[in-house]
């Protein structure tokens, strides 16, 4: 690993972008998600980077889509606002299968909402918010080092699988300035033989949002699930925390799995036996984290009003064992507020 | 060990710049810190508040019970004080807060954060002067490691106001220790 930083989130996914060989950067300024063009503007000259302040996300979203397609890595990054204009553009970038990484640092919805941090975009990010049978691949950090880590992973599995990866951040995550150690730089391979390079001397390669009759884009479709069958066996990604002997498992990600782990501590000196799962891909879902887990409570607790709460509940026995908990607006809970929680389910 | 801090005042009084001064200073003696800022859509005049956490290991960036909490304005206390654990200290802005605290539970100690700037000579070194009044009360950072640290804070051009702004951490350091 290279060398130990003090670093705000944003800035430590921008960097560690750029260390992945992410040279392409298009977005549109909007908190709390600003940084992350600004890092990248300011790098741009010393870096060779390119950098477009574009006129509007729905711009920005098509700019990484066409870099994609080059086979050369690109990222662009927003919030909830600039998230939605992008929808179209994931689902495009979905069907032609090109390997860009989209960041939204999740700020409170709907609409303008506020810019403190809030979890509301799960379902957008994870069920897909675009058209079509699609789904994209979710990093969920907890800290500014996985942040940085997990910028390095979203390169390697969208091109891996030729699928978009977005990067869930939240307004406390990129705000926040943590010790870290940056990841090493590379220079990523960008030779494939898939790629919009030209096609002199070589036969021309096709890459199409448009399906050619029902029965062709069906054949279509039937590979994409295929490639989302594999990515769902292959990538779930998880942390558990003293789960091995707790009675109550708690189930969350992002910033507010930090707090949670406040909670657990407070919990486990008073002896209640509380454990966390904390899913670090939102999809495809970590179920394989709760196999075994038959006797346990579980406890969800988000900033928004619940909506991974569907999905633990898919991956657990007894669906009546589910219980949630969870601030929205911008309101965050303190650890105390969650241990409160927590002696309330105990005492059932 | 495990120390934490928040610090709020209105946007433009420079709290998130002595609360970054302070985590950079406990980085750089090896502790694990999180700096968490929040605050509001205002470019002036909004909350601005930042929690810290100083610890050997990764925790909650979010604040149940503060070790110390410093305010340097009235909603700021009116928001905040129940964020204090018991036996915590809350260090008030005397210059621009006349309310009392509710708490009776904790230590109170009041700083005329903004009449002492304008003492040492420069109204826009209050937040060193507040910097300096909590720094009486930490025993995980060294004063001087921190004013070192200060240099890192201005660019060339500005380096003229270096000595200022230790002065200032003195100050209120003094201050703070005649309140004992």
């Amino acid at each position: 690993m290279g060398e130990k930083v003090f670093m705000q989130g944003n800035a430590a996914l921008a960097e560690s972008a750029i260390r992945a060989g992410c040279r392409f950067f298009f977005g549109y300024p909007i908190t709390p998600s600003s940084e992350l063009p600004e890092y990248y503007a300011a790098k741009a000259p010393q870096e060779n980077l390119v950098f477009v302040q574009a006129e509007t996300e729905v711009a920005a979203f098509n700019m990484i889509a066409g870099v994609a397609s080059t086979g050369k890595r690109v990222m662009t990054g927003t919030s909830g606002p600039g998230f939605s204009l992008g929808m179209e553009a994931m689902s495009y970038m979905s069907a032609a299968g090109l390997p860009a990484v989209v960041v939204n640092v999740m700020r409170p919805g709907p609409a303008d909402g506020d810019i403190l941090a809030a979890q509301g975009d799960y379902f957008q990010a994870v069920k897909g918010g675009g058209h079509g049978d699609y789904n994209i691949i979710v990093l969920a950090p907890y800290s500014v080092q996985e942040t940085a880590d997990l910028t390095v992973k979203a390169f390697e599995l969208a091109f891996k699988y030729r699928n978009p990866v977005v990067i869930l951040s939240d307004a406390m995550l990129a705000k926040m300035m943590e010790s870290l150690e940056l990841p090493e730089r590379i220079t990523p391979n960008e030779n494939y033989d898939w790629t919009m390079t030209g096609a002199k001397g070589r036969k021309h390669n096709v890459i199409t949002t448009c399906g050619d009759g029902p029965i062709q884009w069906e054949n279509y479709n039937l590979a994409l699930q295929k490639k989302y069958k594999k990515i769902a066996d292959n990538e779930q990604r998880w942390e558990s925390y003293q789960v091995e002997d707790a009675e109550i498992i708690m189930v969350a990600f992002g910033s507010v799995a930090r707090i949670a782990l406040g909670a657990m501590k407070k919990a486990r000196a008073e002896g209640m036996k509380v454990g966390i799962i904390r899913p670090i891909t939102l999809w495809p879902f970590p179920q394989k984290a709760f196999v075994g887990l038959d006797q346990q409570d579980f406890f969800v607790t988000e900033l928004n009003a619940g909506q991974m709460v569907e999905d633990v509940k898919l991956s657990v026995k007894d669906k009546e064992r589910v219980s949630f908990y969870g601030r929205m607006g911008g309101m965050t809970p303190t650890p105390n507020e969650l241990y409160e929680k927590l002696c309330e389910l105990y005492r059932k | 060990m495990r120390h934490e801090l928040i610090f709020s005042g209105i946007g433009g009084q420079g709290v998130m710049l002595i609360g970054e001064l302070l985590c950079s200073t406990a980085v750089k003696e090896g502790y694990t810190v999180t700096f968490a800022p929040s605050y509001g859509q205002e470019k002036r005049g909004g909350r601005t508040m930042c929690q810290i956490v100083v610890s050997g290991e990764m925790g909650s960036p979010v604040i149940s019970a503060a070790d110390l909490l410093m305010v340097m304005d009235e909603k700021s206390l009116v928001e905040y004080e129940h964020l204090v654990k018991e036996q915590g200290y809350i260090i008030i802005n005397s210059s621009l807060i006349s309310i009392e605290p509710t708490r009776k539970d904790v230590q109170i100690i009041k700083v005329p954060i903004n009449d002492l700037a304008q003492e040492v000579g420069n109204a826009k070194t209050a937040n060193m002067i507040a910097l300096g009044a909590v720094l009486q009360f930490l025993n995980f950072v060294d004063k001087e490691q921190v004013k070192t640290k200060v240099v890192d804070q201005f660019p060339p051009s500005k380096a003229h106001l270096v000595e200022i702004n230790q002065k200032a951490i003195e100050v209120g350091f003094a201050y703070a220790a005649s309140t004992k």
